[in-house]
């Protein structure tokens, strides 16, 4: 079984084994219960009280814990696909782009010859948003309130500096980079971030002028291709 | 202990969402989730261990 049907299967049982459990602990009243009977679950014997504080702890405790623990994982592990990030309209131009064989961008040229086999926006992008450090994840946090508030302007900018130890952590030491004697030169300032490697190897993905609404490209942009 | 009406139906409400985030992860959904459904499950928490010690204090066990 894949993990993702996994995570539907126990994340959907949860809700619902939640939602009963919280159903019934919520409707009854635990005043006029007795101590003194019992009720058998099994081969165990609980007293009515007993039973509904266990089933307590169970509804607003035990499961809310669990549910919370697989819905994270989902969080955490979907956003490595590009699906993922596909699903904000303001990121399908970026992944249109990348699945269009006559670009010229990075991400196309990165998807068309197969340099990143799967999780393409997660394996260049790997240092914020909800997929980085703590800080990243709190700033993912805020273009989901961004997002889903629409509280957001397109195009949307990355406010940040882009991280060049993405693209070295592949390129660095591979025989094409290093026979480039410009890659050379510039290494410290690279290291160092004192300059991009977007500097000279070009837009990365569609300008923000074609992704602005209104512009001739927007509409072909937002059709997100299979 | 003193009924738990208010947060069972709390704990309903987080629970129909963190179902519908997991069956249909859209951004809505995530926010729903994260923004209403996780603060909930904490709030729902908090309140019942709240009332689990003040019955153990009552009951003079803590």
């Amino acid at each position: 079984m894949e993990a993702v049907t996994l995570v539907h299967f126990l994340g959907t049982a949860l809700g619902l084994l939640g939602i009963y459990l919280a159903f019934r602990v919520g409707r009854k009243r635990v005043v006029p219960l007795s101590t003194e009977e019992t009720v058998s679950v099994g081969h165990i014997r609980f007293s009515p009280a007993t039973l509904w504080k266990l089933l307590a702890f169970a509804a607003l405790v035990a499961v809310p814990v669990l549910t919370m623990v697989i819905a994270n994982y989902h969080t955490f592990e979907g956003i490595h696909e590009v699906e993922a990030c596909g699903r904000c309209h303001v990121m399908r131009p970026m992944i249109t782009d990348m699945k269009d064989p006559a670009s010229t961008t990075l991400a196309a040229r990165h998807f068309r010859n197969g340099w990143i086999p799967q999780d393409q926006c997660y394996a260049c992008h790997s240092d914020y948003g909800l997929a980085g450090n703590n800080a990243a994840k709190a700033e993912g946090f805020r273009h989901l309130a961004r997002y889903t508030t629409g509280t957001y302007q397109e195009p949307i900018a990355f406010r940040g500096r882009f991280d060049n130890q993405n693209c070295l952590k592949c390129h660095r030491g591979t025989p094409l980079f290093e026979a480039v004697k410009s890659h050379q030169t510039v290494r410290p300032l690279l290291e160092e971030k004192a300059m991009l490697c977007l500097n000279c190897h070009g837009q990365p993905h569609p300008t923000s002028a074609a992704r602005t609404p209104g512009s001739p490209d927007y509409a072909r942009l937002q059709e997100l291709r299979k | 202990m003193s009924e738990l009406r208010a947060e069972c139906m709390a704990a309903i409400v987080a629970f129909v969402i963190s179902i519908g985030y997991t069956l249909s992860p859209g951004p809505y959904w995530m926010g729903a989730f994260t923004f209403i459904a996780q603060p909930l499950f904490v709030l729902v928490m908090a309140s019942y261990l709240v009332k689990v010690l003040r019955e153990l204090r009552g009951r003079r066990v803590l």
